[in-house]
């Protein structure tokens, strides 16, 4: 957790494509005027998007939840977001986790499934580990029923 | 003189070409998001056409307008480079990024494109 002051804010939302460049460019500008570290805001806005994308394109139900937490030096953050997910969404993402979790070099797995992707025609499989290697965060899983929390932090 | 030339725009996305002799200027500008894969996925694949119809030797891309480029672009960008990469040497053209330091997304996703292919790919900023 974050040692100095904190800036943190929540939205719900629905998980429409559209609203995620708009959601990514809201964090940005806020945390731009606030943060003095513009390589974390980018990297906190590089979360911010491809957890959105991944809600807007795989979650069941109505609404998504986003919270972000920032210390105010830049130093640490957190993204979660909260949604509903078939059973057959959460076991891809429980291995794509678990995946990225168990690598040894994030940079090194990332680059492997930008190969790996060459090959596959629609999913890019890519946002997960994109977080990971060139956001620097970790990722953590929480599954509650269908609900999933996903969590990207450091 | 311009032999060949494309656009596609969606949202507040762009994308240009034109040829001239054998060397191809492509710019991308406003934001790549999920909304606008499928056109830059054809976009890309027919830059890539040009530049085997004209023997194209270097294909420049300027990014420097270019604000976020989501995983799903950027798997685009992977298809490309990786198909140029693995070309004959007869059908390999160098690939020139030209992108803004201020611009964070672009240092490490650029990066992480040219550590796939190395031979094909500079940066400039």
């Amino acid at each position: 957790m974050p040692d100095g002051p904190t800036l943190s804010f929540g939205l719900q939302l629905q998980p429409q494509p559209r609203m995620v460049s708009i959601v990514r460019r809201f964090v940005e500008e806020s945390f731009e005027k606030l943060v003095g570290n513009p390589d974390a805001v980018y990297r906190v806005s590089l979360a911010v998007h491809e957890l959105l994308e991944n809600a807007a394109k795989y979650a069941v139900g109505e609404r998504t939840g986003l919270a972000v937490r920032f210390e105010i030096k830049g130093a640490s953050a957190s993204i979660t977001v909260t949604n509903e997910a078939t059973p057959e969404h959460i076991a891809r993402l429980r291995a794509c986790v678990a995946e990225i979790q168990a690598a040894a070099d994030p940079f090194i797995h990332y680059q492997d499934l930008m190969r790996e992707s060459v090959g596959v025609e629609r999913e890019s499989g890519l946002g997960l580990a994109r977080i990971r290697a060139e956001g620097e965060l970790n990722l953590s899983l929480r599954i509650e029923g269908s609900m999933v929390t996903i969590t990207a932090s450091g | 003189m311009t032999t060949w030339a494309q656009t596609t725009t969606e949202n507040d996305f762009a994308a240009n070409a034109s040829a001239s002799e054998r060397r191809i200027l492509v710019s991308l500008t406003g934001t790549a998001d999920v909304t606008v894969r499928d056109q830059l996925d054809q976009f890309l694949r027919d830059v890539h056409q040009e530049a085997q119809n004209c023997r194209a030797e270097e294909v420049t891309v300027d990014v420097r307008q270019l604000e976020f480029m989501n995983s799903s672009c950027l798997k685009c960008l992977v298809w490309w480079v990786s198909t140029v990469h693995d070309q004959p040497v007869e059908g390999k053209y160098h690939i020139v990024f030209v992108s803004s330091p201020s611009v964070y997304w672009q240092r490490r996703s650029l990066d992480a494109l040219a550590c796939l292919a190395g031979d094909v790919i500079s940066i400039q900023s």
